[in-house]
C-alpha cells in the first residue's frame, strides 16, 4: 500500500512541470556555475557568514543580547534550508525509484520497497558524506554552544566560505591532482618524524628529563624542528641529540622545498585550465559570436575587422605563441586543436556560435575542421580558406558555405588595378566601406510599403540612393532581362521601371550609410506588426 | 599595349598572369633559374632568366625604356624592396606593384618607391569579413563582377570633342539608354578623387574626366564607342 502511494507520488513528480521548474530555479540559485543569481546568492551568503563570525568574536568576551540571538537563529535557519535544498538537488530520487520499479516489472521480479528506498538513500548519503556537505552540516551543528568541545565546529562556519569562493575549490583540486606525490611525501615525512621522535627520546630522556619527559615531548620537539620553526622551548642538551636535531633541520628543509615545488607545479598546470574555463564562461554570456579557427595572418586581420564591428568572436589555435598574441590584444582565445569535436562543442558550436571561419594556412586542416563543424552543426555558416585551387571543391564537399582563396582574390585585385585603377578603387572602396559609401541589401518584408510596388513609383534619387539591382527567388520576375543566376536565386541588374517588387526580394542599394539606414527604418516601420 | 614584367615565382604570379588579358598587355616573366623558367614556359608565358640584383640586366629587359609596369612577387620582402629601389632608380615613371608578406614591410616598400602594395592576407581577411557581414552583396559581386557572369565595372575617360563634354552628370540617363549604372565620376576640376554619382554635387563633364560604370561588357563597349565618336579605344 505504502509502496503504491510512493509510486503514485513519484509519477506525479515526473509529470509535473512545476516541480521541474522549481528544481531548476534552485539549481540555478545554488549549483549552476554559469547562472547570474548564483553569484548574487554567493555574495549574500559570504556577507552573512562574515557577520556571524564577527558576532562570534564579539561573543568571546561579551554576552549576547536578544537581537544577536535572533540573528544567530536566522543564520542557522538559512543554513538548514540551504543544506536541505542541496541534498534535494544532488539527484532525482523519483527517477531512481521509478527506474528500479520499471526494472522489476520488466524482469518480473517482486518489487521490494526496502531495496528501492535503499537505492534512493544510498545516493543521498553519498552526497552527504562529501567534504563540502559535511562542512555544511557541521556549520549547522555549531549552534549548539553549551558543550565546550563543540565550539570547534564554529570553525566550520568559516570553512563554509569555501562553498562560495570558486577559487578555493581550485586549490582543493590542485591538491587532489597531486595525490600520489603528496602521499609519497607524507610517508617520507612520517618516517622522518617517527625516527626523530624515537632517537630524541632515547638520547635525551635520561639526561634532559625536565624538557623531554615523555614521548609526546619528543614528538613535539621533532615536528617543531622538522618544520624549521624552532620555538626553543625545548632544546637538546646531549651531543647526540644535537646531531639528530641538525639532521632533522636539513631533511626538514628538503621536505618543505619538495612540498612547495609540488604545489607550485600543480598550480601552474591548473591555472591554464582555469583561464580556459573563464573564456568559456565569458563566451556563454554572449548572445552570438563567431569562431575563428587559426590565428595566422588572415585570422588576425579578420579579428581586427570584427573588433571594429563590435562583433564577438573567439579564436582557436593550437600554437601557443599565437594564442599569447591574441590574448595580448585582448581577444578571447582557446589553445586547442580545432578539429576535435570536444573543442568545438565546448566553444559553443551548438549554442550561440553563428559562423565558423577556417583560416589556417593548411588546407588539410581546413577541410578537417570544416567537416567536423558541419557534422556537429548542419545549419552553421562555414567560411573556409583554400590555399590551393584544387582544394576548393573538397572544401565545398566537406560542407563549407563559402570558400575563399587569398591568392586568387589578390591576383584579381592586381589584374584589375593594372587595367582600370579608378574603377577598381571604386569597387574596392565600396566593399571595404572606405569612402563612407556602402553597398547593402535591404529586404522587402511582406506587407511593408514596398511590397507589390513598381520600381517607377519609388523615388530612389530623392532618397539619395542608387538601385543597382534586385536579388530574388521569385519566379514571377523571370521574364525580366539582365538576369544573372546566383547560387539558388537570381540577380536582376538595372531593373526596368515596370519591375514589380515581391515580398522577400532583396534590393541591392548603393548610398551613404545614413540614407540606407533611414530607408531600412522606413521599411521596418511600415511592416505590419505580427 | 602595356608591357608588364613579372618578377618572382609564387602562387600569386601565376594567378595574375593567367588573369591578365594577353591581347591588351605583353607579359614577361623573369625567372631565377632555368628549371623554374621551363615550368613557366610550359604554361605558355614568355620567360627570361636574369639576376635581378644586376642593373644592367634589368635595363636589358626593358626597365627604364619599354616596360610600363613591374610586379615584385618575390616571397621575401627584402628581395621586393631591393628590386623596387633598383627599378625606381632606373625609371621614375614606372608603375611598381609589390606584394608584402609582413605588414611592417609595407611602409618600407612604399618608401622604396612602390606605387601599390598588395597584402594577400589582408585582402582575403576583408573578403571573409564581408562574406560574414554582408553575404548577399558579396555573393552577388562574386558571381557577377568578379566571377564568370558578364557584368563588369569599367572606367571610361572622356576624350576631347566627345558629345558628352559640357553635359551634366545627372542628365546622362545611362540606365535607360545603355543599360549601364553610373557609379562615380573623377572630376578633374576637383582633383583625382572619385565622387560617387549619388552625392549632391552635379558635375559638368569635361575632357579628361573619368566615368566609372557598371554593366554588361557589350553595353560598355557600345557606350565607349559612342563616347569616343565611333572609335574603340582601350584605355
Amino acid at each position: 500500500m505504502l509502496a503504491r502511494l510512493i509510486l503514485y507520488f513519484a509519477y506525479t513528480l515526473k509529470r509535473s512541470p512545476r516541480y521541474r521548474r522549481t528544481k531548476l530555479f534552485f539549481y540555478d540559485l545554488l549549483e549552476n556555475q554559469d547562472s547570474q543569481i548564483k553569484s548574487y546568492f554567493d555574495m549574500f551568503m559570504i556577507c552573512l557568514v562574515m557577520t556571524s563570525v564577527l558576532l562570534l568574536i564579539y561573543e568571546v568576551n561579551n554576552e549576547f543580547n536578544q537581537l544577536d540571538i535572533i540573528f544567530e537563529y536566522i543564520i542557522i535557519a538559512l543554513f538548514i534550508w540551504e543544506y536541505l535544498l542541496r541534498v534535494w538537488l544532488c539527484n532525482d530520487s523519483h527517477k531512481i525509484f521509478l527506474e528500479y520499479y520499471e526494472k522489476t516489472r520488466y524482469l518480473n521480479i517482486p518489487f521490494r520497497l526496502r531495496t528501492a528506498l535503499r537505492l534512493v538513500f544510498a545516493q543521498k548519503i553519498a552526497y552527504m558524506l562529501t567534504p563540502l556537505a559535511l562542512i555544511d552540516l557541521l556549520a549547522i551543528v555549531s549552534i549548539y554552544r553549551p558543550l565546550q568541545i563543540l565550539r570547534v565546529f564554529l570553525i566550520f562556519r568559516l570553512l563554509k566560505l569555501f562553498r562560495y569562493f570558486n577559487n578555493i575549490k581550485l586549490f582543493a583540486d590542485v591538491l587532489a591532482s597531486k595525490r600520489f606525490e603528496l602521499y609519497t611525501l607524507a610517508i617520507f615525512l612520517g618516517f622522518l618524524i617517527f625516527i626523530g621522535t624515537i632517537s630524541i627520546y632515547l638520547l635525551e630522556h635520561r639526561d634532559n628529563s625536565q624538557q623531554i619527559s615523555s614521548l609526546f615531548d619528543a614528538l613535539y620537539f621533532t615536528i617543531v624542528t622538522v618544520a624549521t620553526v624552532g620555538f626553543g622551548d625545548i632544546s637538546p642538551q646531549t651531543g647526540g641529540g644535537r646531531l639528530v636535531a641538525i639532521a632533522m633541520i636539513f631533511s626538514g628543509l628538503g621536505v618543505l622545498a619538495f612540498f612547495t615545488s609540488i604545489i607550485v607545479a600543480a598550480l601552474s598546470e591548473k591555472i591554464q585550465e582555469v583561464r580556459d574555463q573563464k573564456t568559456h564562461s565569458e563566451l556563454h554570456r554572449y548572445a552570438s559570436f563567431v569562431i575563428i579557427c587559426g590565428f595566422g595572418r588572415v585570422g588576425q586581420h579578420i579579428a581586427t575587422q570584427l573588433e571594429k564591428d563590435k562583433q564577438r568572436f573567439v579564436i582557436i589555435d593550437n600554437q601557443e605563441e599565437r594564442i599569447a598574441k591574441a590574448k595580448r590584444r585582448g581577444y578571447l582565445a582557446i589553445h586547442a586543436d580545432a578539429s576535435r569535436n570536444k573543442v568545438l562543442k565546448s566553444a559553443g558550436i551548438n549554442n550561440k556560435a553563428t559562423a565558423i571561419l577556417c583560416t589556417t594556412g593548411n588546407d588539410v586542416i581546413n577541410v578537417y575542421i570544416t567537416l567536423t563543424s558541419r557534422h556537429l552543426n548542419p545549419d552553421i555558416r562555414i567560411i573556409s580558406r583554400a590555399n590551393h585551387r584544387e582544394n576548393v571543391k573538397k572544401l565545398y564537399q566537406a560542407g563549407a558555405n563559402d570558400v575563399l582563396q587569398p591568392f586568387e582574390i589578390a591576383s584579381l585585385v592586381v589584374a584589375e588595378y593594372v587595367g582600370q585603377p579608378v574603377a577598381f578603387e571604386a569597387i574596392v572602396g565600396i566593399i571595404n566601406e572606405e569612402k563612407n559609401f556602402v553597398m547593402e541589401t535591404l529586404c522587402v518584408h511582406s506587407g511593408c510599403f514596398l511590397d507589390g510596388i513598381r520600381l517607377a513609383d519609388i523615388d530612389f534619387a530623392q532618397r539619395k540612393l542608387m538601385l543597382v539591382g534586385i536579388i530574388s527567388t521569385h519566379a514571377l520576375h523571370q521574364k525580366h532581362k539582365n538576369r544573372y543566376a546566383l547560387k539558388d536565386q537570381h540577380f536582376y541588374f538595372n531593373p526596368t521601371a515596370a519591375f514589380e517588387l515581391q515580398a522577400q526580394d532583396l534590393l541591392v542599394l548603393l548610398g551613404k550609410e545614413v540614407s540606407i539606414d533611414y530607408f531600412r527604418y522606413q521599411i521596418e516601420s511600415s511592416r505590419p506588426k505580427p | 599595349m602595356k608591357q608588364i614584367i613579372v618578377f618572382g615565382y609564387s602562387v600569386m604570379s601565376l594567378e595574375v598572369m593567367k588573369r591578365l588579358n594577353s591581347k591588351q598587355h605583353t607579359l614577361l616573366f623573369v625567372s631565377e633559374s632555368d628549371e623554374e623558367a621551363e615550368r613557366i614556359i610550359e604554361q605558355g608565358f614568355n620567360t627570361t632568366v636574369i639576376d635581378f640584383r644586376n642593373d644592367d640586366e634589368l635595363k636589358a629587359i626593358g626597365i627604364g625604356s619599354s616596360a610600363d609596369i613591374i610586379f615584385c612577387f618575390y616571397p621575401t620582402d627584402s628581395d621586393n624592396v631591393f628590386l623596387t629601389i633598383s627599378a625606381r632608380a632606373l625609371d621614375k615613371e614606372l608603375s611598381i606593384i609589390a606584394i608584402v608578406d609582413d605588414p611592417e614591410s609595407a611602409e618600407k616598400l612604399l618608401a622604396a618607391g612602390a606605387n601599390k602594395i598588395i597584402d594577400p592576407y589582408e585582402i582575403c581577411a576583408k573578403r571573409t569579413h564581408n562574406m560574414l557581414t554582408k553575404p548577399d552583396v558579396t555573393n552577388m559581386l562574386d558571381n557577377t563582377v568578379f566571377g564568370q557572369h558578364d557584368l563588369n565595372i569599367a572606367q571610361i575617360e572622356i576624350p576631347k570633342g566627345s558629345y558628352l563634354e559640357d553635359s551634366k552628370s545627372s542628365d546622362l540617363g545611362l540606365a535607360e539608354k545603355y543599360n549601364l549604372i553610373l557609379i562615380g565620376i573623377v572630376d578633374r576640376e576637383l582633383g583625382d578623387a572619385l565622387h560617387f554619382a549619388i552625392s549632391e554635387k552635379k558635375h559638368i563633364l569635361n575632357a579628361g574626366d573619368v566615368l566609372v560604370v557598371l554593366g554588361p561588357s557589350n553595353e560598355i563597349k557600345h557606350f565607349k564607342e559612342a563616347v569616343n565618336g565611333g572609335y574603340i579605344c582601350w584605355n
